[in-house]
């Protein structure tokens, strides 16, 4: 038990530890929305509307829609969500099949590193012009979320297959198992936690790429294109807006998956 | 009882070869070759190993122990020799031959049942008679009351008794123990010998059995093989006759474990 500023606070106890962590973190907001105002209200430059502002815009799309375009908070969100939905699921349904097959294959791994290895540090942004004029507004940004999540969670399939314990293997030979018995009775499920591992990291790259996409791809109507008209437009407190609610939208992906990475953690007595 | 007279055990008069065989390893040698380095750990290793019989592997560190056992499984392949399980050569690993790992080797994605079950799902055998023998081998383990915990939530004991379990369920002609108590604590690990014993009571496999631990190999074996230094050889064949349990304090006990002690201190390697 000790005193922080007067007050009563023991290490041991979980109430407090999380009272600790959540005063800490609005401690740290507040100062950050404090000094986001000075610096709006020293410089004097519209360009950085204040932290009042910013909110006042944020709840006049909530409750009025965009007055410019006469779409919604809802549906600016669920065109970008549909589009991140859709590139992730795309990531998922090549890069987990693929890494499991180039984790367990030395062969397949040396042929294909190469390629991956040049691919991989083209940052996903570079491939949304190309995707999107050679493809279209549907399937072009989506493509640019795949690619995001595409190369982390390929390799963090590839090294999880890779790191399992080969005593895991001997052990399922001697009780009977097959080639095949021992990839997906042994391999697949040792991956899983190193899978949740890559998507954890493949969703916070993922929702970057899909702001930056829209940017190009106007038609789709998403945050990234609201947050674009409304900087054209001068309009700068509904750009800041844009930025808050692409923040928040982020946190909360990787929130959820941060959550799902612990639930199977602790299913699988595996914490990667 | 002494040793040295008719009640007692026999050394010397055990010989490493004999006609109703159960394990029949000829002229094995094993070498390890990376690169330009050349490990010989078996050079023409012969031995046979009788039905139903408990017979351990002692030996200085890196003697091979591990390696006869693990070509005894079919996990890795002779560089020349053979081994014939009831005149059938052993080439690849099967069902027939349990292992149990000195690191226990369980999947922590599976509980205690499911890791029990996991040769029989390998095995086809329908659910409900894999999940009636896998309750009765936990029983026997005397794991009951963790039936449906996860690996992790398990001391190391009890660990090894599932790895044990498991190893037994499938009722193989042999049980590989690569020193199976040898992450365990002194204290469990002479509980753990006990429990084998009892466990093996009610069955009639062949077990062969790999240890550091004179002490152990005294405790348990019908057998005991002394192999010298890498490459190995056998030094010595030791019958014990005596029945069990066995009390440590003995004056017999003693006597044969000093006997073998310097036996392998001769083989100049300090190792209990």
């Amino acid at each position: 038990m000790s005193r922080i500023l007067g007050i009563k606070y023991d290490e041991n106890n979980k109430n407090h530890r999380f009272a600790r962590t959540l005063v800490i973190a609005v401690i740290s907001l507040t100062l950050f929305i404090l000094v986001w105002w000075a610096v709006s209200v020293v410089t004097g430059n519209t360009a950085i509307p204040t932290p009042l502002e910013t909110w006042n815009a944020l709840v006049d799309l909530y409750l009025n829609g965009d007055r410019m375009t006469h779409r919604t908070l809802g549906q600016y969100i669920s065109a970008s969500l549909s589009t991140f939905v859709r590139g992730f699921i795309l990531a998922l349904a090549v890069a987990v099949p693929l890494g499991l097959v180039l984790g367990y294959s030395k062969l397949l791994r040396d042929f294909s590193n190469p390629v991956i290895e040049v691919l991989r540090p083209i940052a996903p942004i570079a491939w949304a012009p190309i995707f999107i004029l050679s493809l279209g507004y549907t399937i072009g940004p989506m493509l640019v979320v795949f690619v995001g999540i595409f190369f982390p969670l390929l390799t963090n399939v590839i090294f999880g297959v890779r790191k399992i314990d080969p005593n895991w293997i001997d052990a399922a030979k001697t009780l009977g198992a097959s080639q095949l018995q021992v990839f997906y009775k042994v391999m697949v499920p040792s991956a899983v936690p190193y899978v949740m591992n890559g998507i954890k990291i493949g969703l916070g790259i993922g929702w970057m790429c899909i702001v930056a996409a829209e940017l190009y791809a106007t038609p789709l109507m998403g945050i990234g294109f609201y947050l674009a008209t409304q900087a054209n437009a001068g309009y700068w407190p509904g750009a800041y807006a844009g930025l808050v609610i692409i923040g928040v939208l982020g946190l909360l992906t990787v929130g959820v998956a941060d959550l799902i990475h612990r639930i199977v953690a602790k299913r699988t007595g595996m914490d990667v | 009882m002494n040793w040295e007279g008719n009640a007692g055990c026999t050394w010397g008069e055990s010989s490493a070869t004999s006609d109703d065989a159960h394990i029949s390893i000829r002229n094995l040698v094993k070498i390890f070759k990376r690169d330009e380095s050349e490990t010989v750990v078996l050079d023409n290793f012969t031995l046979d190993i009788r039905k139903g019989e408990l017979i351990t592997l002692v030996g200085p560190s890196g003697s091979g122990k591990t390696t006869i056992l693990r070509l005894i499984a079919g996990l890795i392949e002779p560089t020349s020799g053979e081994i014939h399980i009831d005149g059938r050569p052993c080439a690849a690993p099967g069902s027939d031959r349990g292992m149990v790992f000195q690191d226990f080797a369980l999947f922590p994605w599976r509980s205690v049942r499911k890791n029990v079950e996991f040769g029989l799902e390998l095995a086809g055998i329908p659910k409900e008679e894999r999940k009636e023998r896998a309750e009765k081998y936990i029983k026997l383990a005397g794991l009951e009351k963790f039936i449906d915990s996860r690996v992790h939530e398990l001391s190391g004991g009890m660990k090894q008794r599932v790895g044990i379990a498991r190893a037994l369920v499938g009722h193989p002609d042999v049980i590989l123990m690569d020193e199976p108590f040898g992450s365990l604590d002194a204290q469990t690990r002479n509980i753990m010998q006990v429990q084998l014993l009892k466990i093996l009571e009610k069955t009639d496999q062949t077990i062969v059995f790999v240890t550091h631990s004179v002490d152990e190999a005294v405790f348990l074996s019908d057998r005991i093989v002394v192999l010298t230094k890498r490459p190995a050889a056998i030094k010595e064949i030791i019958d014990i006759p005596w029945p069990r349990p066995r009390d440590r304090a003995d004056r017999e006990f003693a006597a044969l474990r000093k006997r073998i002690l310097t036996e392998l201190e001769e083989e100049n390697v300090m190792d209990y």
